[in-house]
C-alpha cells in the first residue's frame, strides 16, 4: 500500500512562501494498493494535483475508476472536486463515499457545490460517472481489495475517520476531530467555549467515551495514523468549540491503540513552515518522554509513504 | 485613492514555490479612500490576509474592535470570487457594518447566495446571521452610478462563459479605478457600456488570465487574454492597467511571460499606457 499527501492544511488554501515547503493545499490524502486499487480520502484543492497526475493513466483514456472517501463536507474537504481532471473525461467513473445524514443528501451537498452561479459546470453535466454511497457512522465494506471501516468523529455537524487495510497493512484517517473530553459536537451552531458555563452532562461524556473508544479500535495496530492535530494547546484553550485536536490528544490515541506511525496533519492556516517544524519537535520530544515507540512526521505535499508488502519490497519510505 | 492587491489568482487558489512572487490566493483588492473608506472588490482565499491586515489595530472604532464600516463588490459568485468570504475576520466583529453589493436578480436572491455558502454542511458558522457583524445586502443594476461610502459607483456587465460578471468603476477625489475580472469578451471585444466604463481609467485592473493560445484553448471558459486586456486598455484610454486573475497552472514565469507580451504590444501601438502585473501584497495609489 501507497499513501500519498497531495493537500494537508486545514480551513482554506494558504499559498505564499511561508507554507511552501509543507504546502498550503487543503485536505487529499491518496491511498493505492499493490493491485491498483486507488481511493482518495478528502477533496480538499489538493486534489486538483492528483487529478492532473491521474490523467496521464487509464483515466485520460477514460477508463478509469476511483474511489473518494469524504471525512465530511466541510469546504477544506471538498472544494478542489470541481477541478478533478478525471471527471471531465467520458468513461471514466467516480464514487463518492461519506456519512448519510437527515437533513441533506449527499448528492445535493455536491449538486449545489457546482450549480450556478458558484461554478461553471454543474456535477449533473461533467462527463464521468459518479454514484454517490451513504455510509452509517460504523460501516463496514470492500472498495477492491481494499477493507474499509469507519468510526465516528467529533466535530461541528459530524466527521468520519476511515481505516483502510490491504497488503498485510492498515492506514486510519482521523480528520477532523476535537478531543473526546469537553464537548460533544453534533450539529448545532457553537458561538464560544461552553466549558465555562457549565459542566458536561453525563450521557454527553458517555458518548464522547464511546466515540473515542471506536477511534482507539479503529487505530489499534495501524501501520500509519493521520490525524487532526491543527491546534496548539494554546489554540485549543481558545478555541475547544472549534472541533480540532493537540498533538499530545492525537499521541495519547495512538499509545492506546499500539499505532506503529503517526502523521500530523491538517496543519492551522496560520502555521507556517517554521511553526509547524517547532510543533513536531515538541511533539516528539513528548513521545520521547513518554517511552512511545512511534515513528512521527509532519505531513508535507508531496509525502510518499509505503506500508506493508509495498514497503518491504521496496525497502524504505520516501519523503 | 491606494489600491492593494490581496489575491490575483483565478478559478483555485494554487499554493506552491512555482507562484510564490506573483501569489496564489484568488481576487480579492482593497481600496482606500482619500477619506478613509474601505472597498473590497471580490472575496477569494486573499480577503483572509486582507482581514487579518485589517484587524491588525485594535483602537477604539477599528475593525478589530467594532464599528467601522465597509463595501464590499463582488463581481459575481464563482467560488473564486467569494470563497474567502467565510474567513474574512472584520465580518465576525459585532458592531461592524458591511454594505455588500453584487449582480443578482434581487437582494435576497444575492443574500441566499451568499448564505449557500455558510450552510452547516459545508461551514461551521452556518449562517451569515451567526458572523457578528452587521451585513447589509443589496442587489446592484448596471449603468445608474450609486454613491458608496462617498465614491461614485457605477457597474456594466461583461459576458463570461454562460453567464455574466459585473466590472466596477469607483471615483473619488477626481481619481477612477476600474475593476473587469472574468472578462469574456466576443470576438468584437468590450461592449460600448464596458468601454464607457473604462474610459479613461486612472488604473484599469483588467482580467488576463490566459495567454492568447490558452484563450484560444478554452474559449468557452469566459476569460480574456493579456492580449484583450491591453487591447480594452488601449480602446478605452485608460492611464495605467494592470494584468490580473492568472490562470492557476501559471508559474511566475509565465506571469512574467504575460506582461513582456503586453509590454510589446503597447510599445507596438506607440501607447503610453502603462502597464503591471498585479502581485500579492503590492499597493499602488491612484
Amino acid at each position: 500500500m501507497r499513501v500519498k499527501f497531495w493537500g494537508v492544511r486545514g480551513s482554506l488554501p494558504v499559498p505564499g512562501p511561508k507554507t511552501e515547503r509543507y504546502g498550503g493545499n487543503t485536505s487529499c490524502v491518496e491511498v493505492r494498493s499493490a493491485a491498483g486499487t486507488r481511493i482518495i480520502i478528502d477533496a480538499g484543492t489538493g486534489v486538483r494535483r492528483l487529478g492532473k497526475d491521474m490523467m496521464r493513466e487509464e483515466f485520460e483514456r477514460g477508463q478509469g475508476t476511483a474511489h473518494v472517501l469524504i471525512s465530511h463536507t466541510h469546504w477544506d474537504h471538498i472544494q478542489g472536486l470541481p477541478f478533478f481532471a478525471p471527471l471531465y473525461q467520458k468513461g471514466n467513473h467516480l464514487y463518492v463515499y461519506a456519512r448519510r445524514r437527515d437533513d441533506v443528501h449527499l448528492r445535493a451537498v455536491f449538486a449545489s457545490q457546482t450549480d450556478d452561479p458558484y461554478f461553471a459546470i454543474p456535477i449533473d453535466e461533467t462527463k464521468a460517472e459518479i454514484s454517490f454511497r451513504e455510509l452509517a457512522d460504523s460501516a463496514r465494506f470492500e472498495i477492491g481489495d481494499v477493507g474499509v471501516r469507519c468510526a465516528r468523529l467529533n466535530h461541528p455537524y459530524v466527521a468520519t475517520a476511515y481505516r483502510l487495510s490491504v497488503d498485510g497493512a492498515s492506514v486510519a484517517y482521523v480528520s477532523d476531530t476535537a478531543p473526546f473530553s469537553d464537548i460533544l459536537f453534533e450539529n448545532q451552531f457553537i458561538a464560544r467555549p461552553p466549558m465555562a458555563i457549565r459542566p458536561l452532562p453525563e450521557p454527553d461524556r458517555a458518548k464522547l467515551r464511546a466515540m473515542r473508544d471506536g477511534v482507539v479500535r479503529l487505530c489499534e495496530g495501524a501501520d500509519l495514523v493521520i490525524y487532526d492535530t491543527m491546534f496548539t494547546p494554546e489554540d485549543y484553550d481558545r478555541y475547544p468549540h472549534y472541533g480540532h485536536s493537540r498533538p499530545q490528544d492525537a499521541l495519547d490515541v495512538c499509545r492506546e491503540a499500539g499505532a506503529r506511525r503517526l502523521v500530523l496533519f491538517h496543519h492551522a492556516p496560520e502555521r507556517s513552515d517554521a511553526e509547524v517544524d517547532a510543533v513536531l519537535e515538541a511533539t516528539r520530544a513528548a513521545a520521547r518522554q513518554a517511552r512511545l515507540a512511534l515513528e512521527l512526521d509532519a505531513a508535507f505535499e508531496g509525502m510518499d509513504i509505503a506500508l506493508g508488502t509495498e514497503a518491504r519490497g521496496t525497502g524504505e519510505t520516501t519523503g | 485613492m491606494d489600491v492593494t492587491f490581496w489575491g490575483v489568482r483565478g478559478s483555485i487558489p494554487a499554493p506552491g514555490p512555482g507562484t510564490v512572487r506573483y501569489g496564489g490566493n484568488t481576487s480579492c483588492v482593497a481600496l482606500r479612500t482619500s477619506a478613509g473608506a474601505w472597498l473590497v472588490l471580490d472575496c477569494g482565499t486573499g480577503a483572509r490576509n486582507l482581514g487579518l491586515a485589517m484587524t491588525a489595530d485594535e483602537a477604539p472604532g477599528t475593525f478589530a474592535s467594532g464599528g467601522a464600516e465597509a463595501a464590499i463588490l463582488l463581481s459575481h459568485a464563482h467560488w473564486d470570487h467569494i470563497q474567502g468570504f467565510p474567513f474574512f475576520g472584520p465580518l465576525y466583529v459585532a458592531g461592524n457594518v458591511f454594505h455588500i453589493y453584487g449582480a443578482a436578480e434581487s437582494s435576497a436572491r444575492l443574500e441566499g447566495i451568499l448564505e449557500g455558502q455558510m450552510a452547516p454542511q459545508y461551514f461551521p458558522v452556518q449562517t451569515l446571521k451567526n458572523m457578528g457583524a452587521s451585513i447589509d445586502i443589496a442587489a446592484l443594476a448596471p449603468g445608474t452610478p450609486r454613491d458608496i461610502l462617498g465614491c461614485r459607483v457605477t457597474a456594466a456587465i461583461n459576458p463570461h462563459g454562460r453567464r455574466e460578471a459585473m466590472a466596477f468603476r469607483i471615483e473619488e477625489g477626481g481619481r477612477s479605478v476600474v475593476y473587469a475580472s472574468d472578462a469574456g469578451y466576443g470576438e468584437n471585444g468590450p461592449s460600448a457600456e464596458a468601454l464607457a466604463l473604462y474610459r479613461g481609467a486612472d488604473l484599469l485592473i483588467h482580467d488576463s488570465t490566459y495567454s492568447p493560445e490558452d484563450r484560444a484553448r478554452y474559449p468557452q471558459r469566459g476569460l480574456a487574454s493579456v492580449d484583450e486586456a491591453v487591447a480594452a486598455a488601449l480602446a478605452a484610454n485608460a492611464r495605467r492597467l494592470a494584468l490580473f486573475h492568472y490562470d492557476q497552472d501559471y508559474t511566475d514565469a509565465d506571469v512574467d511571460r504575460l506582461l513582456d507580451r503586453a509590454h510589446h504590444q503597447i510599445s507596438k501601438a506607440q501607447s503610453p499606457l502603462q502597464v503591471f502585473a498585479a502581485a500579492e501584497g503590492a499597493s499602488i495609489r491612484v
